[in-house]
């Protein structure tokens, strides 16, 4: 009996160890993040003091408020709005083209479908970046460089949305849809009546991933456009710090309004996308 | 089978279809192509070399250079950040209390554009006045005081500007960036590994690190499978870190294959060389993931 209880202590102890190593681990994972926003918000003289200060005192949004008002060289305004309207259009596009694909590829039959599909999914595999130039080719010949289509239209071609939407709608009862279709529905109003409606989740987790991983973006507009007017937030930022390397508020807070929105958007859906992830395997 | 059923399929498909043919498959044909003649973005008309491209760049010591530093790269990264990947996600298994904001805090880097992470660690790897090199003097002079043979600046490494730590940096900079992601899916992995197995050999006395390895990581395989092979894939093509912190340099210790296009790209408008460079690492890549299936593929 004795010895059962030193071990359940023994075991305890573990535990509380582990859980201490833990903590540890995420503190040194948030540190650097931490570091970034607690240096947006501090004055000048509070930046390079010979011991790390982690609180700024007082708190002082100077930097922020520089970076929109001498917008001249720096347009972070203009970025911001660029990088907010592409990702909003890429992921409402995205949302819609790959939802339509992905129901022609569960529930019409056609000759060569599942071909068809297979070719689409095969194209996950292709590194993308190895295509970066004829894609700039492309779209210089279109005429699209330096241009919103430029930085949206690619942006839509991803086969993932496909993949995840087809499994999903896949795993929606038929019977489901053969009751509308008794009722006379085509497939354009099942498609938008029923089937959308009952794939909400998987919607909300790709929409997420996609605005992610278009604000996030950097070789494709950083390739494709040089109008410092058409640049995005994680381009811009990049050419921001090359001028002022080591004004570490300016940049810091540079890169905190870059990276808020992602983050704001993660805590809210972090369900969502984690649960994503697991389901699918992709990452963000 | 009828027509208007094909005439139906083809409207639902045909918004994306166009999209992912102009923008996926041509890209990838027409990269073949380009890489197939002397490309100069200014030149009237674009020459036909045959594969003369992928001989000059297979015998250029540049590329040569780029090749082993992203060797190097992806030899730190892909171990080093799965395990600690692996480690987070067994972590987060144990079922402690605030789960939800161990997962948050552990992903929280992946949610971040490369632009932002480089921004930011350039100022954290600050030989000078970056927090890392201040912590480190700490521990060295703590050291010090313990055993005065040590030098308190003995802990200083020029990180970024020296040829020997910037590439381990950069490496070390992605790990951190990208942990999370794998993260939740060795956690989803974790997740399936069914409970009476564990059970079973917890009542034959295995304790939690027998229990890992003889029950968990076995089943994990397929997972460990996806995970490295993304993993290789993605860190082949590493670009932004190296361009925007050390554009390659310093003397070459950071060019990766990627930024070597680039630059000879969209610095040197030589496009067809580039984009031989592309295909030359696309090749690549499918023989790693070729050998990594054959390696650890779940045998029948």
């Amino acid at each position: 009996m004795k010895k059962g209880k030193r071990r359940q202590a023994h075991i305890q102890t573990k535990h509380v160890i582990a859980q201490i190593a833990m903590l540890v681990v995420a503190l040194i994972l948030l540190a650097p993040i931490l570091w970034m926003f607690s240096t947006s918000l501090k004055p000048n003289d509070q930046i390079l003091t010979a011991a790390p200060n982690w609180m700024p005192h007082p708190i002082s949004f100077e930097h922020f408020h520089k970076l929109f008002t001498q917008a001249e060289d720096f347009p972070v305004a203009r970025w911001l709005f660029n990088s907010a309207f592409i990702s909003t259009t890429v992921t409402l596009l995205a949302l819609a083209f790959t939802s339509m694909a992905a129901y022609a590829f569960s529930r019409l039959h056609f000759k060569g479908r599942d071909v068809l599909f297979m070719a689409v999914i095969a194209t996950m595999m292709i590194p993308s970046q190895i295509t970066l130039i004829p894609s700039f080719l492309i779209v210089q010949k279109l005429g699209w460089f330096n241009s919103y289509q430029g930085l949206i239209v690619p942006g839509l071609a991803g086969a993932f949305g496909v993949f995840l939407l087809r499994q999903f709608f896949l795993g929606i009862p038929v019977e489901l849809e053969e009751a509308a279709f008794m009722d006379g529905a085509g497939p354009a109003v099942i498609y938008w009546r029923v089937v959308l409606p009952l794939a909400k989740p998987a919607l909300a987790a790709l929409a997420i991933f996609t605005f992610i991983g278009a604000w996030n973006d950097f070789v494709w507009p950083l390739i494709i456009t040089n109008d410092i007017s058409m640049r995005t937030l994680p381009v811009g930022i990049m050419i921001f710090q090359g001028r002022y390397v080591t004004e570490y508020g300016a940049t810091m807070a540079t890169a905190a309004v870059c990276s808020v929105p992602t983050i704001i958007a993660f805590l809210i859906f972090q369900k969502r996308i984690t649960e994503g992830i697991a389901m699918t395997g992709i990452k963000g | 089978m009828n027509k208007s059923q094909w005439r139906t399929a083809a409207m639902f498909l045909m918004p994306y279809g166009v999209v992912f043919g102009i923008f996926v498959l041509l890209p990838v044909l027409y990269g073949f192509y380009i890489s197939l003649h002397k490309w100069h973005i200014l030149a009237p008309k674009p020459e036909f070399i045959g594969l003369r491209n992928y001989k000059l760049v297979l015998s250029d010591d540049l590329f040569r250079i780029a090749f082993a530093r992203t060797a190097f790269y992806v030899a730190m990264v892909v171990p080093l950040g799965n395990a600690l990947s692996l480690l987070l996600a067994v972590g987060l298994n144990q079922n402690y209390r605030g789960t939800t904001f161990y997962k948050v805090a552990f992903y929280l880097p992946v949610v971040m554009s490369v632009s932002v992470i480089a921004i930011l660690w350039r100022w954290l790897y600050s030989a000078e006045f970056g927090i890392i090199n201040h912590y480190l003097s700490q521990i060295a002079s703590l050291g010090h005081q313990i055993a005065p043979a040590i030098s308190p600046a003995a802990l200083k490494p020029q990180w970024l500007n020296s040829p020997a730590t910037a590439m381990p940096a950069i490496a070390l900079m992605s790990i951190w960036w990208g942990a999370g992601g794998n993260m939740l899916i060795y956690f989803a992995g974790l997740k399936n590994v069914p409970r009476e197995l564990l059970e079973a050999a917890e009542i034959d006395g295995a304790g939690p690190w027998r229990r890992f390895w003889t029950v968990s990581w076995p089943l994990l395989r397929p997972t460990t499978l996806f995970c490295l092979v993304m993993s290789v894939i993605a860190s082949f093509q590493v670009f932004g870190q190296t361009y925007i912190l050390t554009g390659g340099g310093p003397y070459y210790s950071t060019l990766t294959i990627i930024l070597y296009m680039y630059q000879q790209g969209f610095g040197l408008y030589q496009l067809g060389y580039a984009a031989a460079v592309g295909y030359l690492l696309f090749g690549t890549l499918l023989i790693c993931t070729l050998i990594q299936f054959k390696l650890l593929a779940v045998k029948q």
